[in-house]
């Protein structure tokens, strides 16, 4: 079968959109409903990255008796080879290999939530950003230049557990992982938003006093989501470094990976697991579209395109904030009872004055 | 040695009007290490392209960088105060704006490199500020802390003996105070964004004659910039000054001390000390250095 660039176009758009979800409903559950302003997004998505390059691979190694420690990276592209053609024969290994990493990857990112958010969570949110934006840069900074850990800027290539299905149905595989992971986070967002857990975000956004007044901890409840939303966001990454076979620090980057979120997510509407979405739908395509059509545009124009693209997105969130602050989807109110429940009740409170209500 | 009292002067005008920024309009401004990124790049125009000695640069990034500031303020963030947007709304329009920064200041880098041929990421203008001596000492050593110690001079002198000043101070500790007795309350917020940015400027174009500069630069100082104002206390421009001064030797000099007695591979770490001093001022001390209450402590809590 052979794949046209049309096609092939297609399936990159589409399975970069689908990481890109991920990463703006994790954003979109951690500023959205409980109002906690993560500048350092870039942490979570590069930490699940990091994992599946330090740490699952070297499980994976380990378990098949190479070299684990500094070896793993010295001898890289020999240990993945050879893991690769150990796992490529075996369907339910690869499967292993992928839960491991990706269940390994939202462990880990929960953790880095946790651990980053530490100093500064019990002040008011500015602080708490601003140390979010720090620890995501220096992770950074460990990751471009600490040898042992994913290889420096160098970065690691790691075993593709995807192998086994072979060469061109591979982009489809990973696709529909993709779609199906961001579908199954979306599906337990909308469940977690319309629960307690969720309604209770939503006051201690509106007004973090009266929430503590009625007696939630609010510290309590910005760790925990900060917990979850990292877990989700670090998924994005581990699946992004499957996806490409390889993890370097370069990948990641601020405007990529915390700014393009907030644009995504402001824009499509906040406090709104759909507006999200389309955020996202939005502006991946848009990217794709420019980098694909950048020969077109570098023969007229002296500088990069892409730096044309981040003019326009800081253009359009201004804009945005401006003028339509509840960005695209305007967020809805959760309803607690069923639309008819509410018609039945609305019914007979208002029997007095009868009149039609549907 | 040397080199941590230049980095420190820069450090201290930066944090200077970050902290100055913050107190007006309560938003930490993440646009304000591009500030100073953008202005080196005019040094670098001012330099090779203009081929005038890059100390000008100073003026006209004291302009440029207040200019920006200003449009900033008054094309954004004002109407989004008019509009009643929370400080998170604020925080994220400042970061629309930096991503708009970044872009111009990578525009302006390719478009030196293709055009002009000129070296624009990864550049520095030692040469003039070290090749250059004054009273047998590097340029730049003389001039960046006494440009630093003029500027928060005149600041402090601007700030308490002008009745503009007065005006300004008032403005900042009480808006609605301020407005019923006539003080225009936006026009002192305008001014202190102004001299924010015209601070940050300076920084900027005085950076390339000490350090290499590259197109993530302000990106890269921003931490360090967050540090000192936190360190320092993000509510007093005189804490600031003190974490400046502070982040910036401890950065330059703890890295170096580290690096002879651990070998060199530590110099690249180099951002994680700022970040570990906001931590710990963050978590036992949030108000920063001047919001201890230091006669307390020496007196043993007693109250």
């Amino acid at each position: 079968m052979e794949l046209s660039a049309i096609s092939i176009f297609l399936t990159n758009l589409i399975t970069l959109i689908g990481l890109f979800i991920i990463i703006s409903l994790s954003l979109n559950l951690e500023y959205g409903y409980a109002g906690i302003p993560n500048f350092g997004k870039l942490l979570a998505v590069a930490g699940g990255a990091y994992f599946v390059g330090a740490v699952s691979g070297r499980i994976l190694a380990l378990a098949y008796g190479q070299p684990a420690g500094l070896g793993y990276i010295e001898r890289n592209l020999e240990v993945v080879g050879l893991l690769n053609s150990a796992i490529s024969s075996s369907p339910l290994q690869s499967i292993g290999f992928l839960i491991l990493s990706i269940v390994g990857a939202a462990f880990f990112g929960g953790l880095l939530g946790y651990v980053a958010s530490y100093p500064a969570i019990r002040l008011r949110g500015d602080y708490l950003a601003i140390t979010l934006l720090a620890m995501g840069e220096i992770f950074w900074v460990i990751g471009d230049n600490w040898q042992p850990l994913i290889g420096g800027s160098m970065g690691v290539r790691i075993p593709d557990p995807f192998r086994w299905i072979g060469g061109e149905y591979r982009p489809l595989a990973i696709l529909l992982t993709v779609l199906i992971t961001a579908a199954i986070i979306f599906l337990y967002l909308e469940y977690l938003g319309r629960s307690p857990l969720g309604r209770v975000l939503k006051a201690m956004r509106e007004n973090e006093l009266s929430a503590s007044v009625h007696g939630k901890d609010v510290v309590k409840l910005r760790t925990k989501t900060l917990i979850v939303g990292f877990a989700i966001a670090a998924i994005s990454g581990a699946l992004n470094s499957l996806w490409t076979v390889s993890v370097s620090p370069k990948d990641f980057e601020r405007v990529r990976h915390t700014f393009m979120p907030w644009v995504m997510v402001i824009i499509g509407g906040a406090g709104n697991n759909l507006g999200a979405v389309v955020g996202a739908i939005i502006f991946v395509t848009l990217r794709e579209l420019i980098v694909f059509y950048k020969y077109f545009f570098e023969a007229i124009i002296p500088f990069d395109v892409v730096w044309l693209e981040y003019l326009f997105m800081g253009i359009a969130l201004i804009i945005v904030l401006m003028y339509r602050p509840e960005g695209l989807i305007p967020e809805k109110p959760t309803r607690t009872l069923s639309e008819k429940k509410i018609r039945e009740i609305a019914a007979r409170t208002i029997s007095e004055k009868p009149h039609e209500n549907s | 040695m040397r080199d941590a009292i230049v980095f420190a002067s820069i450090l201290t005008m930066l944090s200077t009007g970050l902290t100055l920024t913050y107190m007006t309009t309560k938003v930490p401004n993440f646009a304000h290490g591009n500030f100073a990124a953008i202005n080196a790049y005019f040094t670098l125009i001012i330099a090779k392209l203009l081929s005038i000695n890059p100390y000008v640069g100073v003026v006209t990034g004291f302009f440029l960088g207040g200019a920006i500031s200003l449009l900033l303020y008054l094309l954004v963030l004002k109407p989004l105060l008019d509009r009643g947007a929370s400080y998170i709304i604020l925080m994220i329009a400042t970061i629309a704006y930096d991503m708009m920064l970044i872009s111009t200041i990578n525009i302006i880098a390719d478009y030196l490199s293709r055009v002009h041929k000129i070296t624009s990421r990864l550049f520095q203008l030692r040469e003039w500020g070290h090749g250059i001596e004054i009273l047998g000492q590097p340029s730049i050593f003389i001039v960046a802390p006494a440009l630093a110690a003029f500027l928060v001079i005149s600041l402090y002198l601007f700030m308490n003996k002008t009745k503009f000043g007065i005006a300004m101070r008032a403005a900042i500790d009480n808006p609605s105070l301020a407005e019923t007795i006539g003080i225009n309350v936006n026009l002192t917020y305008a001014v202190s964004w102004f001299i924010s940015g015209g601070l940050a400027g300076v920084g900027g174009a005085l950076a390339p004659l000490q350090m290499t500069c590259n197109t993530d630069t302000g990106t890269r100082l921003l931490i360090s910039i967050f540090a000192a104002s936190i360190v320092g206390g993000f509510t007093n421009i005189y804490g600031a000054f003190l974490g400046g001064f502070l982040i910036g030797l401890a950065e330059v000099l703890g890295t170096g001390f580290l690096a002879i007695n651990f070998g060199s591979w530590v110099v690249p770490y180099r951002p994680i000390i700022p970040l570990i001093l906001m931590a710990l001022t963050l978590l036992f001390a949030p108000q920063g250095l001047t919001g201890i209450s230091w006669a307390r402590i020496f007196r043993g809590r007693k109250t």
